[in-house]
């Protein structure tokens, strides 16, 4: 194989050493509050969401020397990563969402605490966690936060009760869209009031679950479609972090076959939906996504221009991540430019990372 | 081959009106918008429908400033497809949302109050 080099890792989850951690971050009057545990949810990765051979002392992925080893070190000799995207969970839904809010706060200060500022080979770039349920306090965040260096996109729940095309989110939007930080939209953890996970209600086992929830991306996508929000803000841009593309084609045909129908309801949906794709759009790779067979994999991202809008990214630590070899293996059969775009420019130009790609 | 036929009296078209004229294979309607005439075919771009039977009215367009976020535009020159609701402008011929998707358009002429279309 021919080297792959350089990568932009775009999805990795950073842990607290320990659950608890977390509250020395938060403000004294919450300090004593009930929260749930990261892992704390109805679906669990039979043992343990992270993969095993991380689990030790301390929680998988909560050492930056140890993530730094295997992200950047231990890659193989074909290949060289030159960032990564650190995009810590928080702690769901909660309902009272004051607190929430400063529950990403606190994920906040931890992640510029642990790793963003101690990390003097500035490989690690990070993301504004803000509580969607909380609009004012969520504008609020990005406005304290944005104009740190390292901080390169905002982080809201796949687990939503409302879809976020919805218009008590778009002050959020559009205080990210101002700030030129990518939204970036990505599975929870812990536990919250959320609807029911998939489309076919609660799945009764986990692989129920871990095959279809990264599926709901879709309803935010079309909302924010539909309802004129990307419209509206041209410099708007989404990342999708469980993947979920290799559904897209089929979803986007619906769209626009309904918007020639009655495109009269919604006029401000000016051009076809899947035309928003390469303005707006951007997903991070899953080890879920697309045909069982590679040799269909070429066929599969022609349609909808996918290999435009795809960015490697590992999942570390979860228990189904990939590696960049085994990306590559899954993606042999693109050509060069296709997998550049995948391994590393489509994250360079959505982040802003010019150096070392 | 195009050939100039006698369609009607203009008196028999009014203002919001349709004749369906039965030439070619699917037929040609001629519609009075607002006093002028136009010929577009009966045969919608999308699955062939026979579009001149759908409904006359308008469209819309965006007007963020108004409550309801629409303003209703075009009255009288919009036709919508029976079967699919595709949107199209009788003066032009185009589809609203995807004006590519076009259908064919024909001359009208009127001489002494008789209207005549060439198709």
């Amino acid at each position: 194989m021919s080297p792959i080099t350089p990568i932009i890792d775009t999805c990795v989850q950073p842990h607290f050493r320990y659950n608890a951690e977390i509250r020395r971050y938060l403000p004294p009057a919450h300090q004593l509050r009930s929260i749930p545990d990261v892992e704390q949810q109805w679906y669990q990765a039979p043992g343990g969401d992270y993969r095993q051979d991380l689990y030790g002392e301390h929680y998988p992925g909560s050492d930056p020397e140890t993530v730094s080893r295997h992200l950047f070190d231990d890659t193989g000799s074909h290949t060289r990563v030159a960032y990564a995207i650190l995009n810590p969970l928080t702690r769901g839904n909660i309902a009272d969402y004051l607190l929430n809010t400063q529950i990403c706060a606190a994920v906040n200060d931890w992640l510029l605490d642990r790793w963003l500022e101690p990390d003097t080979t500035n490989r690690f770039r990070g993301t504004i966690r803000v509580n969607p349920e909380d609009p004012k306090g969520a504008v609020a965040e990005i406005e304290r936060l944005a104009a740190h260096p390292k901080l390169v996109q905002v982080g809201v729940p796949m687990q939503s009760r409302e879809p976020y095309g919805k218009p008590v989110f778009e002050p959020i939007w559009e205080a990210a869209a101002a700030h030129g930080l990518p939204v970036a939209v990505h599975i929870n953890g812990g536990n919250g009031v959320d609807h029911p996970p998939t489309f076919a209600g609660h799945a009764h086992t986990y692989p129920g679950y871990a095959a279809f929830m990264p599926l709901n991306y879709f309803v935010h996508l079309a909302t924010l479609i539909v309802e004129g929000v990307f419209g509206r803000h041209p410099d708007l841009k989404f990342v999708f972090a469980d993947g979920g593309y290799d559904i897209l084609t089929p979803l986007m045909w619906r769209l626009d076959t309904f918007w020639l129908s009655m495109r009269d309801q919604t006029p401000w949906v000016d051009r076809y939906p899947s035309e928003y794709l390469p303005g707006h759009v951007r997903f991070c790779w899953s080890a879920f996504d697309g045909p069982m067979q590679a040799g269909d994999m070429r066929r599969w991202l022609d349609f909808t221009a996918k290999s435009d809008l795809l960015m490697y990214g590992s999942s570390y630590p979860h228990w189904s991540m990939s590696t960049p070899e085994v990306a590559a293996s899954d993606l042999r059969g693109l050509d060069e430019a296709q997998r550049d775009n995948v391994f590393w420019r489509n994250a360079s130009e959505l982040y802003g990372l010019k150096e070392r790609v | 081959m195009l050939e100039r036929r006698w369609v009607c009296s203009l008196d028999e078209l009014p203002p919001g009106s349709m004749k369906l004229v039965d030439v070619g294979k699917f037929g040609v309607g001629v519609f009075n918008v607002r006093g002028v005439l136009y010929a577009i075919a009966n045969y919608c771009s999308h699955e062939g429908a026979p579009l001149c039977m759908g409904l006359i009215g308008g469209t819309t367009e965006s007007a963020p400033e108004s409550p309801g976020g629409i303003r209703r535009v075009r009255d009288g020159q919009i036709i919508r497809c029976p079967w699919h609701n595709w949107e199209f402008d009788i003066t032009t011929g185009q589809n609203v949302a995807d004006p590519r998707r076009r259908v064919h358009t024909y001359q009208i002429d009127v001489s002494d109050g008789e209207v005549y279309l060439t198709a």
